[in-house]
């Protein structure tokens, strides 16, 4: 029961960004990414959900042994697959609400638009209204999120904080057997970033969650304790170690990573 | 529930008591209309009138600019016919259930009423709105108690007159089914009027005729919808006549769905006076081609209007709308926004005007917006234009053509949901600024689920 990343390459408009990277993240477990800004972290992160810029030269990506690399990005969401972006796109006109209820419908088979009577009533293929409003609602007490929040439009005028909040409410009501964040403390401020990690947390307990913490910063794993610790440069994973890994990175910086290679070269 | 509609085994209407005449478009048939419903004189000659200048018009040419985009030769021209029911038909339980469905439940409305090749089939109105002096009715029938008044308001506009083109000659002439609204001054209606006009498979040339008087101070709401099931072409020349008088507020919510071998042509007015507000709200999902002429003229000052569009054609439809916010007078204010989203070959065309007269200057204020989100094929044209007389006028106009972004699709894709699920929520939220506009839930919802459905057929 894994998240498996065997020798992937990846390359972007003819360019090799990843260059061979192999991960395996354990249901339950916690592995923290760290790198430098442009070494390929959501090139990774991408490449797992399906975007379709990224072309994968070699090597392949499994969840719970089933390949991935064939599927759709919303089979990947429902295989149990989730990432929690970078940077959330906004799309106006689209009420949080009514997203959160279509894609939590979705990913617990509720969505089959096709199999159902034609002129049925309005999104009554949808799961139940009532049972999904107390849900979110349980969520967003969880995130300290304001229900306001469901009445606006997906992402748009959110600020850098209030989007990241939203990723994690949607990982919350998806719930995914593996999570990729990448670098879903930025833009969070200490309190914020308290609360959202205690959030992720408690669903790590309750789903017994895999999870990928992609980050720059040691700051999020203060709050969300890896397991393991890779350091991430140039589109390799070029040191793997512990939860110690993390703080001496943080102590010496990237600069320390490059010359050990360097000397171990 | 009401069940899919299926054309191969549609149950024609109930026609036990009808006598069904079905004419070609001639004079003959403007004097047979207003014999079978006693029409006054003044509307006997002005049908004959009418068709004089019907018969003496062309039909307009592809080198005009409002035709220049919108093919006439695809509309079936030689093979037009009044057909009409010499008796009332047999009451809604006997129109097909796609047809019912467009109707919002009747606790929500004010009242309804139901053409159906251009026999009245359905009229309610709450007693207590009847009690007020207002008029919901069949137009023949208001004829007989309401002339005078139809008669000083009967087709004036600078559109809505015989003379515009060739197809309101045609109305003129022979219109047979016609929705009347009349609200005496300060009479404010709070649950909307729903009128819906359909035709099926017998139902003959579309020539309805829409006419509504908000007297001064007063507030009215009209859902206007539009069906049909034709096996073969048929034309739709239809006429919509609207007076907000002073202070009056007037809402009209105009949606057509109709069959894919309709070709219409509707032209619409408003006549909006001092200190009133007239809310448009027009929504074209159906017909094969559709062609419509919406105009605002803004007459006195303190006049204001918003006229918001959306259309959805797919395969081949077509359709093409030529608006007009006509500024008469200082202090006055118009914007406009228009959505149409594109699938397959389809096409539409925007023609927008604003014009702003010398004497309209001061404090006057136009806008215009069309935008257009365009999948597969489809072909969207857009032509904003502005005629500014006047001085110390605000305006703006612009027109965007563009495609769903492949990050939104992904974002959507990435959470669970079939990209047909994720394209039609993006679409569903471009469409939404207008779609917020419409009066009741279960209209909203009603659109909505059939914007929806337009991505899994
Ligand atoms: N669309 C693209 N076209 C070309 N290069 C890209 C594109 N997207 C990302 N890159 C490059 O890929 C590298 C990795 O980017 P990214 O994965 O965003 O890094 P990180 O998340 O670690 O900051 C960078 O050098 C970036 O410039
Ligand atoms: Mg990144």
């Amino acid at each position: 029961m894994a998240l498996e990343i065997r020798d992937l390459h990846v390359a972007v408009d003819g360019k090799e960004i990843l260059k061979g990277v192999s991960l395996n993240v354990e249901r339950g477990s916690t592995h923290a990414l760290m790198g430098p800004n442009g070494s390929g972290k959501s090139t990774l992160s991408y490449t797992l959900m399906g975007h379709p810029k990224y072309l994968i030269t070699q090597g392949d990506a499994l969840i719970d042994g089933v390949s991935l690399l064939e599927m759709t990005p919303d089979q990947r969401a429902r295989a149990g697959l989730f990432l929690a972006m970078q940077y959330p796109v906004a799309i106006s006109g689209v009420s949080l609400y009514s997203f959160l209820h279509a894609a939590t419908s979705a990913v617990r088979g509720f969505g089959d638009r096709s199999a159902r009577p034609a002129r049925g009533r309005f999104n009554a293929h949808l799961m139940p209204m009532r049972e999904f409003r107390k849900e979110v609602n349980g969520k967003l007490d969880l995130l300290e999120m304001d229900p306001v929040f469901l009445r606006r439009y997906l992402n748009e005028g959110f600020s850098g904080g209030e989007k990241k909040r939203a990723e994690i409410l949607q990982m919350a009501l998806l719930k995914p057997k593996f999570s990729v964040l990448d670098e879903t403390d930025s833009g969070l401020d200490i309190d914020a970033l308290r609360i959202v990690s205690k959030g992720i947390n408690a669903l790590q307990d309750e789903l017994n969650m895999g999870l990928l913490v992609i980050t720059h910063y040691q700051r999020i794993l203060n709050y969300i304790h890896p397991d393991v610790v890779h350091i991430f440069v140039d589109g390799r994973v070029v040191k793997t170690g512990d939860a110690k890994l993390a703080e001496i990175l943080e102590e010496q910086g990237y600069e320390w990573v490059r010359q050990e290679l360097a000397l171990g070269d | 529930m009401a069940e899919r509609y299926n054309t191969t085994s549609m149950p024609s209407i109930s026609t036990t008591t009808v006598e069904a005449l079905s004419l070609p478009v001639g004079a003959e048939a403007a004097g047979a209309i207003a014999d079978l419903h006693d029409e006054p004189d003044w509307m006997r000659e002005a049908r004959l009138d009418a068709w004089a200048t019907y018969a003496a018009m062309e039909f307009p040419r592809k080198d005009e600019e409002a035709w220049r985009r919108t093919e006439l030769s695809r509309y079936p021209l030689d093979d037009m016919r009044v057909v009409f029911s010499g008796t009332e038909l047999n009451g809604i339980e006997n129109l097909p259930p796609c047809w019912n469905y467009t109707l919002a439940p009747a606790n929500l409305v004010s009242g309804v009423l139901v053409h159906c090749n251009g026999a009245r089939t359905h009229a309610t109105m709450r007693p207590e709105i009847a009690d007020q002096g207002v008029v919901f009715a069949d137009l023949h029938r208001a004829l007989r108690t309401h002339g005078d008044l139809i008669r000083r308001y009967w087709m004036k506009g600078t559109t809505t007159r015989p003379d515009f083109n060739k197809f309101t000659a045609l109305n003129a002439a022979l219109w047979h089914g016609g929705t009347f609204i009349h609200v005496p001054a300060g009479v404010n209606i709070a649950r909307p009027f729903q009128s819906l006009i359909s035709y099926d498979a017998d139902g003959g040339t579309g020539l309805h005729h829409t006419l509504v008087v908000a007297e001064a101070g007063s507030r009215v709401t009209l859902i206007q919808d539009r069906v049909s099931q034709d096996l073969r072409s048929a034309v739709n020349a239809e006429i919509v006549e609207i007076y907000a008088e002073a202070g009056a507020r007037v809402r009209y919510i105009s949606l057509q769905h109709w069959g894919h071998h309709r070709y219409s042509v509707s032209v619409q007015e408003a006549q909006v006076a001092q200190n009133a507000n007239m809310v448009w709200v027009t929504g074209s999902m159906g017909g094969g081609m559709t062609k419509e002429f919406l105009r605002t003229n803004l007459n006195a000052t303190q006049a204001r209007s918003t006229m918001a569009g959306f259309s959805f054609p797919y395969d081949h439809q077509h359709v093409d709308q030529s608006t007009y916010q006509h500024h008469k007078a200082p202090n006055t204010y118009s914007d406009l926004l228009f959505r149409n989203v594109l699938r397959d070959r389809a096409q539409t065309v925007f023609y927008g005007m604003i014009r702003i007269e010398t004497e309209a200057g001061g404090g006057t204020e136009g806008y215009q917006e069309n935008n257009n989100l365009l999948l597969d094929d489809a072909r969207a044209r857009a032509i904003p234009g502005l005629e500014i007389i006047a001085n110390d006028v605000r305006c703006g106009h612009g027109a965007t053509v563009s495609r769903i972004d492949p990050e939104e699709l992904f974002y959507l894709q990435a959470r669970g949901l079939p990209r047909p699920d994720a394209e039609s929520l993006i679409v569903q939220g471009f469409i939404r600024p207008i779609i917020e506009r419409v009066p009741l839930a279960h209209m909203r919802d009603r659109l909505e689920e059939e914007i929806a459905e337009r991505f899994w057929r």
